[in-house]
């Protein structure tokens, strides 16, 4: 057995509850009563009770653990306490999920190349459903106007501004492939960020340092680092969020593609295949024989970008 | 000397066999490709509670999709003038009133090339609430799946497995499909051209 795999099932077997006395929760308790003691100190003067409430509430949050280690109960309270510091920091009334990843399900994309007529619909709707950052136009999905015959996206143009589509064109969408064997996960040294049951591939935004070893070490340039604070517009915000998905972002950190955790474990799918007015983008469980991914892969010439680095996409493209 | 040599490379002889082993052994723990291929259990969709129930009208399509039923989006709801025969009778009609209810909004751009089909090619010469195929079987607005896969097998089978078309909002539940007519329009089918909503950064940005 690799000796990586040992160490995260020993991570995962292990019971946060049973040892009681570590550092950081005597440090969590600590701190606590020191937000609590210096708010009383502060109250008789000139603190409004919002702002001790959200000091407080901080203060937990940076003694919180990595996601995978929390029990649900702890995770249930980072939750609550994300809410309510949305609600005092930007009067957002979020509702965030920390909904687990479904039995007997893997998920797996397809993208027809041949029907994709690069309206960019799946970009926009990417952009809308995953807060992403409007002043440095952060961007999941990039789609590339392409010759006849090249396979390579970084042959392809983007800033395309004409109509679509162009004869003699096509057009292909690229984006984090939530590969099974990721190298970007090998490469994180806090193990922020890690393959789910499911396998879509998260970060844990409290987790990152920001060191973006990630982001190099994707072949596929699916990553993306927030070099400054992301601006939503109040109005604009996805409200309905996740924590391994589109919760907001702060500077510093690493984000990518989660397939729509917030939607997929819904049921839903993910807002780009939604949006697709020509129907390119075919999403579904890889587990179930009956799925149109499972199809797909039956009965379509399909292929995997750079599928000689081993590290197994669960993306393939399609020709009809 | 020569003991000197054999105790340095000692470790790295056992770091090189462990590396090797640990991956030759990722290797034969069988890919995951395998892993799909052996899952042949169907996934129980009635596990997921779908959070709402769909805004639009669906029918039980008169096909099967893996054995089992599924569902498509209605159509008669969205075409503003139906039912036809409401029109089309034996009434005479004026001049002034022929001008309103003739359809000369439509413009027929489908088949190839000058060869253009005709209105009656789709809808039933006699009932004009049904179309009809080529074999003169009548078929319902909300089934033209079945009028559209005479000629376009192809695209009708792609439609059936999953590869052409798409899902209505949920990829698990109960399937329901989009109809060929939510996306193409059956008077002109091919997309248009039309400005992209954005644009997308080059890759090694």
């Amino acid at each position: 057995m690799d000796f990586r795999k040992k160490k995260e099932t020993q991570m995962k077997t292990k019971e946060p509850h049973k040892n009681t006395s570590t550092r950081r929760s005597f440090l969590k308790g600590l701190s606590i009563a020191a937000a609590a003691g210096s708010a009383g100190l502060v109250t008789g003067g000139c603190v409004p009770l919002e702002k001790t409430e959200e000091m407080g509430l901080k203060w937990e949050e940076y003694f919180k653990k990595n996601y995978r280690l929390m029990t649900q109960e702890e995770k249930d309270e980072t939750v609550a306490r994300l809410e309510r510091l949305a609600k005092l920091k930007d009067d957002a009334d979020i509702q965030m999920s920390n909904q687990e990843p479904l039995d007997q399900v893997l998920y797996g994309y397809a993208f027809n190349i041949s029907r994709c007529k690069g309206y960019m619909d799946c970009v926009e709707a990417c952009v809308q459903e995953n807060n992403l950052d409007r002043k440095s136009k952060t961007q999941y999905i990039r789609l590339f106007e392409m010759d006849p015959g090249q396979l390579d996206p970084t042959s392809g143009e983007g800033k395309y501004h004409h109509e679509v589509p162009v004869d003699h064109k096509f057009y292909m969408g690229v984006q984090c492939y939530h590969c099974e064997n990721a190298p970007c996960i090998k490469a994180c040294p806090t193990k922020a960020t890690w393959r789910e049951p499911d396998g879509i591939v998260v970060v844990d935004y409290d987790w990152c340092i920001g060191c973006r070893y990630c982001l190099a070490a994707c072949p596929y340039w699916g990553r993306r680092f927030n070099w400054g604070d992301p601006e939503v517009p109040k109005e604009e915000m996805n409200r309905k969020q996740h924590y391994l998905g589109n919760r907001m972002r702060m500077k510093g950190v690493m984000e990518k593609c989660t397939f729509c955790v917030q939607r997929t474990r819904q049921g839903k799918l993910p807002a780009c295949a939604d949006a697709c007015p020509t129907g390119s983008r075919v999403f579904g469980n890889l587990l179930d024989p009956d799925s149109e991914i499972r199809f797909v892969l039956k009965h379509k010439k399909v292929f995997r970008f750079k599928e000689e680095l081993g590290t197994d996409p669960k993306f393939w493209y399609f020709i009809d | 000397m020569k003991k000197l040599f054999f105790c340095s490379s000692l470790p790295f002889f056992v770091l090189g066999t462990v590396l090797l082993s640990g991956q030759s052994a990722m290797a034969s723990g069988g890919s995951f490709m395998d892993r799909i291929h052996a899952a042949d259990e169907p996934f129980d969709n009635t596990a997921i509670e779908t959070a709402y129930q769909l805004p639009v009208k669906t029918v039980l399509a008169k096909e099967s999709y893996q054995g089992g039923t599924f569902k498509v989006l209605a159509r008669k709801d969205s075409i503003s003038r139906y039912r036809c025969s409401v029109c089309h009778t034996d009434k005479k009609v004026g001049v002034r009133d022929g001008a309103l209810f003739t359809h000369s909004d439509i413009e027929v751009n489908h088949g190839r090339g000058d060869d253009k089909l005709a209105c009656i090619e789709c809808h039933d010469e006699k009932n004009r609430d049904l179309l009809s195929d080529a074999q003169g079987k009548k078929i319902d607005f909300d089934h033209s799946y079945q009028l559209c896969g005479q000629c376009h097998f192809r695209q009708k089978r792609d439609w059936l497995g999953g590869a052409h078309g798409k899902r209505e909002t949920f990829w698990a539940g109960e399937r329901v499909v989009l109809n060929c007519t939510s996306c193409h329009s059956p008077h002109s089918p091919a997309f248009k051209t039309k400005m992209p909503v954005t644009y997308s950064l080059p890759l090694e940005e």
